[in-house]
């Protein structure tokens, strides 16, 4: 084949192309990487792609067994539930309630908590100092406590329990982002384009965020784990999504009723979310992992 | 000139302890003004909010709202609460009528033995089994340890427990589902701590019940300490690769010691260092699990009671439970502080602004 270029050209990948090269190494983390797409895709078309609505009842197939048991039917795959409504229509609507809505709180909680970090990174002396201190306390307060206190101001409901995981993530952004951008702002190259005259806010632009998008990334998903773990903890205490909806915790809640009659509706919900989270961290897995490789080069 | 090393030592670990405590009742501080600007975001009147006094006539109100200052800034209204916190005064539960006081004392122990039980097996199953990893690593058994280190801390929490009572106390029946001893025993209540009163009573049937305080406690144990377990052995699993790769492993190798030499007498110690200083930042991981446990096991703690006291909307009970979950946390965040920092010289160093 003729090439195309005579001359190699000395190409240098921008950090985050470097780090999707390290990132899809290991087989693993591309199994876990493809679990997180697919649950995306779940989440966006669980409208389109569901057989039956969520809370569709079938009267005459109350707490059917899956298709593989003897009892099954094959035309509700995951059995039903005590109201006869489809398990696998309401898993898949839960991923776009739990699954998805985890990405959209950790989004927002991102793009607060890197606003504030880098405004709070170029502050210094007593401020800074009252602002490190001040997050140490949050951060020492259990996640679920706060989130549970941020409810019960808000009072119940999904909706509150979003702003309040929202606002628990907050200060481990800010703390990340802070520390990331004071390590990057001692750096030489920011003493040159300083030295070209870039004011601060420049610099945040052009040359630490492209560096530090990564560790941002990492992250986030550890943010997103915990906030799946979070959103199902709160709608199994009753205190997040009404009952009706689909929310995998409080599906599961829903089912400790009938453990003992109908266990799938209790194993289905937490295998759902084991899976999630596992997918999740196998992402933020490969991601540290990526990061460690582009350091020791 | 050792003499005035060691002085020098114990000048920087007097400053270390004092700089901790500063924190500390900076960190207080920081919480008693959330806790108390709480009573202004719940719903409701502040000054019923703060006392828990839901059902006082206008005149005790009158008296209330004197007590608390309420007719002055908002400062003097916060020094007042302050006041009242130290005197032990948190107000009355808006449910039970009783001082959230005497609730949280009742409660609080269990808690505290839960959490710290937990918080042993972890740190006694994690650390070693994460130090197995580490000499193994990138073998078989490091691969198997990460494997089940991913599921272990993705598992939720709500799910295991139950899973947890249906194998373990429904299908094999080897232990109990919920609370903490049988009714059939009567314990004194000294400490608070159930396993320390049995020990302390004179009861005829002092070993079945501590035999029946211990059954109760295992199950509850294993779920909250599984996902910190986890992390350990992760950490621990880190901190001894770093040390293996240090340049003092590598002298002790060229001395000729054999494997087994460096890791007992050189690398366990320098790795264990480095895990303790992270075991304070998983206390309030811990305390989380801690209080959904609860829940499921019906618990006697403090996070049940506190859950169970927001479905009752007691917003007297949800800020004084906050203050005291939180200063127990810190109190071990500190203890953890001073134990790490006696352990590693390095750590004594005063750090000069951050």
């Amino acid at each position: 084949m003729a090439r195309d270029k005579i001359y190699l050209e000395e190409e240098f990948p921008t950090p985050l192309v470097q780090l999707w090269h390290n990132f899809k190494q290991p087989p693993v983390v591309m199994i876990g990487f493809c679990c997180f797409l697919f649950l995306i895709a779940l989440a966006v078309l669980a409208n389109i792609i569901t057989p039956y609505s969520s809370v569709e009842n079938h009267l005459d197939h109350l707490l059917l067994p899956p298709a593989w048991s003897d009892d099954g039917d094959v035309s509700f795959l995951l059995g039903t539930d005590n109201l006869g409504r489809d398990m696998l229509s309401r898993l898949i609507h839960g991923t776009s309630l739990t699954f998805g809505l985890s990405i959209i709180v950790v989004i927002a909680s991102l793009a607060v908590g890197v606003v504030i970090g880098s405004l709070s990174a170029l502050t210094t002396g007593i401020k800074s100092s009252f602002l490190n201190h001040f997050l140490d306390v949050i951060l020492s307060i259990p996640s679920l406590l706060l989130a549970i206190i941020i409810v019960a101001i808000l009072g119940p409901g999904l909706e509150n329990t979003l702003w309040a995981i929202i606002m628990v993530l907050i200060p481990q952004f800010v703390h990340v982002t802070r520390n990331a951008v004071k390590e990057e702002f001692a750096k030489d190259y920011v003493l040159a384009s300083r030295l070209d005259g870039a004011s601060s806010v420049r610099i945040l632009r052009y040359s630490i965020f492209p560096n530090i998008i990564e560790k941002l990334i990492s992250q986030a998903t550890l943010a997103q784990s915990a906030a799946i773990l979070d959103i199902a903890a709160l709608g199994f205490l009753g205190l997040g999504a009404p009952i009706p909806m689909p929310e995998w915790g409080a599906m599961l809640a829903n089912g400790i009723e009938l453990f003992y009659i109908a266990p799938w509706t209790v194993y289905l919900p937490g295998l759902a979310i084991l899976f999630s989270v596992i997918a999740t961290n196998l992402v933020g897995e490969g991601m540290r992992h990526a990061l460690k490789v582009r350091k020791e080069n | 000139m050792a003499l005035i090393l060691t002085g020098l030592q114990k000048t920087n670990m007097l400053i270390f302890t004092l700089r901790r405590f500063s924190l500390f009742f900076f960190t207080l501080l920081l919480l008693t003004m959330l806790s108390f600007s709480l009573s202004f975001l719940f719903p409701g009147e502040q000054l019923i909010n703060l006392t828990g006094q839901i059902s006082a006539s206008p005149e005790q109100l009158a008296v209330l709202a004197d007590e608390y200052q309420q007719q002055s800034g908002l400062l003097s209204q916060y020094v007042s609460y302050l006041k009242h916190l130290f005197q032990g005064d948190m107000g009355y539960s808006m449910t039970s009528h009783l001082p959230i006081s005497s609730e949280v004392l009742n409660r609080l122990p269990a808690t505290v033995e839960l959490a710290c039980v937990a918080l042993l097996v972890a740190m006694f199953v994690g650390i070693p089994v994460g130090f197995c990893a580490a000499i193994y690593h990138r073998k078989a058994p490091d691969n198997l340890i990460l494997t089940i280190a991913m599921i272990g801390y993705s598992i939720p929490v709500f799910w295991l427990g139950i899973l947890a009572i249906l194998v373990f106390s429904i299908q094999l029946g080897w232990f109990p589902s919920s609370g903490q001893i049988s009714l059939l025993f009567e314990i004194q209540h000294v400490t608070g701590l159930q396993l320390i009163d049995i020990l302390l009573s004179d009861s005829p049937y002092k070993w079945q019940a501590f035999q029946d305080a211990t059954r109760h406690l295992i199950l509850p144990v294993i779920v909250v300490a599984l996902a910190p377990a986890t992390i350990f052995m992760r950490l621990a699993r880190s901190a001894m690769l770093e040390v293996l790769d240090t340049h003092y492993i590598k002298a002790a190798k060229a001395k000729g010691l054999t494997f087994s030499q460096i890791i007992y007498r050189h690398a366990m110690r320098n790795a264990i260092i480095k895990v303790i200083r992270d075991i304070g930042l998983q206390f309030a991981n811990l305390i989380t699990i801690a209080m959904v446990t609860e829940v499921i096991f019906s618990w006697p703690g403090i996070g049940s009671w506190l859950i169970e006291s927001i479905y009752q909307r007691d917003y007297t009970a949800i800020q004084g439970g906050l203050i005291v979950l939180s200063s127990f946390i810190f109190i071990v965040h500190i203890i953890i502080d001073l134990v790490y920092a006696a352990l590693n010289p390095l750590a004594r160093e005063p750090r000069h602004g951050t």
